[in-house]
């Protein structure tokens, strides 16, 4: 996809896209709800052979007895409560003794900003090794075919990779003010913290010793490695191994988190009943980890895009225009992948979050969050225009495009109509005499939009159109030569046209079944916009074979308002970061871990939209500035070797044949 | 003739003929069709498409942009009916904008011709352009500072929380109901068991109709003022109270809500909202003050039985609370 050869990359294409439905499926299928039901029963098992062990030790002379509580989450194959033996102080009441202030802020909002600037850094420094990975894979699988391109690759890798050593020593500053904040602002809560997480703490400690190792090993040996074949791919599985690590660096701290907002391992009194896994993995654990691995992808195709985009619009000769240019479209296409199964997995999160507590996910989608929920729906529509307007631009700098260009309006006038239903609230702010106009609080048209059969139809909608605007841009300069060329292109033209049908009707449907089962028609939405993504990208591809190239594709001419459409999605990708993130663990009010230890601090309360705004954007400034910080750091040590033109201008492998 | 301007004759006169000559007919006063005007709307850009490629006018992509920009423009303003209030004519305006900007930008092409004009007209070569430009500018930037700054007598929007998150339990008469897994009592049968499919389609079984009629009558004699005889939120009184009274029929209230909310909603009233759904705002009683609690069971009965909708049920989820592991 990236390359030359079109059919090595081509599969790897499937790759990814595999590798992004492993990440989905499980969530989107009943998988999870069979591992769910046998972790139950080894569970049960577990808890009854404990109870049993412990009865025969009361019964034993001299045995100390051993207190036994109910588990405030998991509960038995019969549905009961889980029993562990408590092994941990019950929850403090904190009091006003437990809480350290500043004069110049409130302690929350400190926190907060040292939280989140260390979250966007560690977001960013985990996703760059994951392309890293990907684009030094490619580069070993085009050497032999293209030795420019695959050198083109490497030194792609290799400056990525570069900036990401300087951003993670930054990552670990970060994260040492921000423990330092938690443990001399809020003492009282971090003690109960580090009595439930004590040996996962020390885990964590000892995987960022073997992060920073792996990690080292890989930048360092860059050089030494690179000639030799096999020493290559020691190189390369070496950026497995860090991703690995750096995944398990992840899970680790967002037990933490997770904790916090739905606990489990722990009785009503916040005792620790002595099943370390269980507390890590509480009911979100799972989601998380998934949402936050996407997002992090997103984020960090969304700087490395923005990074390119400025040396683009700034570069001094063609050559370095064409590299940028090129370099804007990796991180792109790594960005839009990750951005487009992004809302599933945050519907997975949310029906989680109503599985743990109703209560939760009402002050999420209808209580106090709605309107928070509204600005991150203009957001999302933002990125999508943002994307589809880059590969509509994109598009056009490609010979051959023409033949496409003339379906972008239709695309555009599908994303305004879906997003206009996407955002349409329920409940509309309006004055007295508007809401007399119209005849009541809802209004007769669009009122119906205002529902989550409407929005999930438009939301698919408008991910079925990008995928199809992506599948135009592969193929922009091909000529279709394969025999079964009309076969293929009806075969594509009747996934799409069926797709979207069957959203539009399971839409409209979804009006007149209760609300239980309407939630259900989610899925075979969500299963008809993957299929678009993942048969219509395959039967693309193949039909690429033996393909005629109208022409190589222009780098270096991309316009400036696909350029500035990278800024905009980089710029969008932080403040929604940021905003899902408040979000989250705003919905916890005046918990530090719901229902368990009560935040009794004087910054218990939930600000108000205009006061997280102002916050959000503070961050996300704050941050880009650092991130230039450090691009000009990482610079500094560049050695500016002339670029070797290669013999033709560079052409992603989608592009030619 | 010029053929740009004969585009935008085009549109200004069709656009003239089509709203006052036409659109009257597919408005008349009594109510018709409700689709008429959409239908309407469809003519006059059938009408505009067609007439442009009939006579190859080709506006430059400006033009189009412009045309463009105002069909929606024409559209939320005159044709969707009834009038939206202004914050989401806004929000649909600028959203509009955006899409009108996406077709002038999808190619540096066109975007170039788009800027072509504007770029004259700033340089100095359309002079007339230039003249007219900056001079209808300051007065437009001073006619939106008078309109901003001239005294309204409106009171100010709020946001509000329609669908508050509930409270773990309630307490009405004396007894403590945990909302999450409180039924109502009358939509359980001998075997225990919570009829969460369409039991209104079960019209013959006449106890359940029983308790219908019953939650009907003293919704008419309680409820109805306010919400309604058609449970549409627009009862006699509704039209003084800002937040109106509930649209039962719309698909976003009850139907997305389980039976349990709406009898703390129904119990508590208006006094009983959180502070995010403005409980100082609400007419509501609270309604435990003067019914029992069957009685108030019933007429919830009756509210879903009437609309057709049906409570949200969580139990055949995979999302039983609590129930992870």
């Amino acid at each position: 996809m990236l390359g030359k050869n079109t059919r090595s990359i081509g599969a790897l294409s499937l790759g990814l896209v595999l590798a992004v439905a492993i990440y989905l499926v499980p969530g989107m299928t009943g998988i999870a709800d069979a591992k769910e039901a046998f972790a139950e029963q080894v569970f049960a098992e577990e808890a009854f052979a404990k109870e049993v062990q412990a009865e025969e030790a009361v019964e034993g002379e001299g045995e100390p007895e051993i207190e036994w509580s109910q588990d405030v989450f998991y509960k038995d194959w019969e549905g009961n409560p889980l029993k562990g033996p408590v092994s941990g102080h019950p929850a403090p009441e904190l009091g006003p003794t437990d809480y350290n202030t500043y004069e110049f802020a409130p302690s929350r909002i400190i926190l907060w900003v040292a939280n989140q600037q260390h979250l966007y850094f560690g977001s960013f420094v985990l996703a760059v090794p994951i392309f890293c990975m990907i684009i030094e894979f490619i580069g070993i699988r085009v050497k032999d075919e293209d030795p420019v391109m695959a050198a083109k690759y490497d030194r792609l890798a290799h400056d990525l990779m570069k900036v990401s050593l300087t951003a993670y020593s930054w990552t670990a500053i970060l994260g040492g003010v921000l423990l330092f904040t938690f443990i001399t602002l809020f003492p009282g809560f971090f003690k109960y913290m580090a009595g439930i997480f004590r040996p996962v703490m020390h885990v964590y400690a000892l995987m960022f010793l073997a992060e920073s190792g792996v990690l080292y090993v890989y930048y360092y040996g860059w050089d030494k490695m690179k000639e030799d074949k096999f020493l290559k791919w020691v190189h390369c599985s070496l950026s497995v191994l860090l991703n690995l690590i750096g995944t398990v660096l992840m899970y680790l701290a967002n037990s933490w988190a997770t904790f916090m907002q739905a606990p489990g391992g722990i009785d009503s009194q916040g005792r620790f009943l002595g099943n370390i896994w269980h507390v890590i993995h509480s009911t979100l654990w799972n989601p998380v980890g998934v949402h936050r691995i996407l997002g992090n992808i997103v984020f960090g195709g969304g700087i490395v895009g923005a990074y390119a985009a400025y040396h683009y619009l700034t570069a001094k000769n063609e050559e370095e225009r064409a590299h940028y240019d090129w370099v804007c479209y990796v991180a792109m296409f790594i960005a839009i992948f990750g951005l487009i199964p992004l809302p599933f997995a945050g519907y997975w999160l949310m029906k989680e979050v109503y599985a743990f507590r109703q209560q939760m996910g009402i002050t999420l989608m209808g209580g106090i969050m709605a309107w928070l929920f509204i600005i991150q729906a203009v957001m999302i529509g933002l990125l999508f225009f943002g994307a589809n307007s880059y590969l509509h631009n994109g598009m056009s700098r490609v010979k051959g495009s023409h033949r496409y260009m003339k379906y972008c309006k239709y695309m555009v006038l599908l994303l305004i109509c879906c997003f206009t239903m996407w955002m349409t609230p329920h409940t509309i702010v309006m004055t007295p005499a508007e809401l007399k106009a119209m005849g009541g609080a809802q209004h007769p048209v669009v009122g119906h939009f205002g529902v989550m059969s409407a929005k999930n139809t438009a939301v698919n909608l408008m991910i079925t159109c990008t995928v199809l605007c992506f599948l135009l841009y592969q193929r922009a300069n091909k000529k279709i030569t394969v025999p079964w060329a009309t076969v293929g292109n009806c075969w594509i033209t009747a996934i799409f046209i069926g797709a979207a049908a069957n959203i539009i009707f399971l839409g409209v449907y979804g009006y007149f079944l209760p609300a239980n089962q309407r939630v259900g028609l989610s899925v075979p939405q969500v299963t008809s916009t993957l299929t678009t993504l993942f048969a219509g990208t395959a039967i693309n591809i193949s039909m690429f074979k033996d393909s005629e190239s109208y022409g190589d594709i222009q780098w270096g001419t991309q316009s400036k308002v696909g350029t500035y459409a990278i800024f905009l999605l980089a710029i969008s990708f932080t403040w929604l970061m940021g905003l899902m993130g408040y979000i989250r663990s705003a919905v916890r009010l005046f918990w530090h871990v719901t229902e368990v230890v009560r935040d009794n601090s004087a910054d218990a309360y939930t600000l108000t939209i205009g006061e997280a705004g102002k916050m959000l954007t503070f961050n996300a400034l704050f941050v880009w500035v650092q991130f230039v910080v450090v691009f000009w750091v990482g610079s500094l040590t560049a050695k500016k070797i002339p670029a070797k033109a290669p013999e033709g201008v560079p052409v992603p492998a989608q592009q030619q044949q | 003739m010029n053929k740009s301007l004969v585009s935008f004759l085009v549109f200004v006169v069709g656009l003239a003929v089509f709203h006052n000559a036409i659109f009257p007919i597919f408005t008349p006063k009594e109510v018709g069709w409700i689709l008429n005007r959409y239908v309407y709307f469809l003519l006059f850009v059938a009408y505009l498409i067609i007439t442009n490629l009939a006579l190859k006018l080709k506006p430059p992509i400006a033009m189009m942009g412009m045309f463009v920009w105002l069909i929606g423009f024409y559209f939320y303003k005159f044709v969707l009916y009834p009038p939206i209030p202004w914050t989401l004519f806004i929000t649909y305006m600028v959203m509009w904008s955006i899409g009108t900007f996406l077709f002038i930008s999808q190619d540096p092409e066109t975007f170039r011709e788009f800027r072509k004009p504007i770029v004259k007209t700033i340089v100095g070569e359309y002079k007339l352009a230039r003249i007219i430009v900056f001079t209808a500018l300051p007065i437009l930037v001073g006619m939106a500072t008078y309109n901003a700054i001239y005294p309204s007598y409106l009171e100010p929007v709020e946001l509000r929380t329609v669908h508050p998150a509930p409270p773990a339990t309630t307490k009405v008469h004396g007894k403590t109901y945990p909302l999450e897994s409180t039924n109502n009592p009358f939509r359980v049968d001998e075997q225990d068991n919570y009829k969460d499919s369409f039991p209104f389609l079960d019209a013959d079984k006449q106890e359940y109709m029983k308790y219908v009629t019953e939650g009907g009558t003293i919704f008419f004699q309680n409820c109805h003022y306010c919400h309604g005889d058609q449970l549409n939120g627009l009862g006699m009184f509704s039209h003084v109270f800002n937040p109106t009274p509930a649209n039962f029929i719309d698909p976003g209230t009850i139907a997305m809500l389980q039976e349990a909310f709406l009898f703390w909603r129904v119990s508590k009233g208006g006094p009983g909202l959180p502070n995010e759904s403005t409980p100082w705002s609400s007419a509501m009683p609270p309604w435990e003050e003067h019914l029992k609690t069957e009685e108030i069971w019933k007429v919830i009965l009756f509210e879903y039985w009437y609309t057709g909708w049906h409570p949200r049920t969580f139990g055949t989820e995979s999302s039983t609370a609590g129930g992870g592991e």
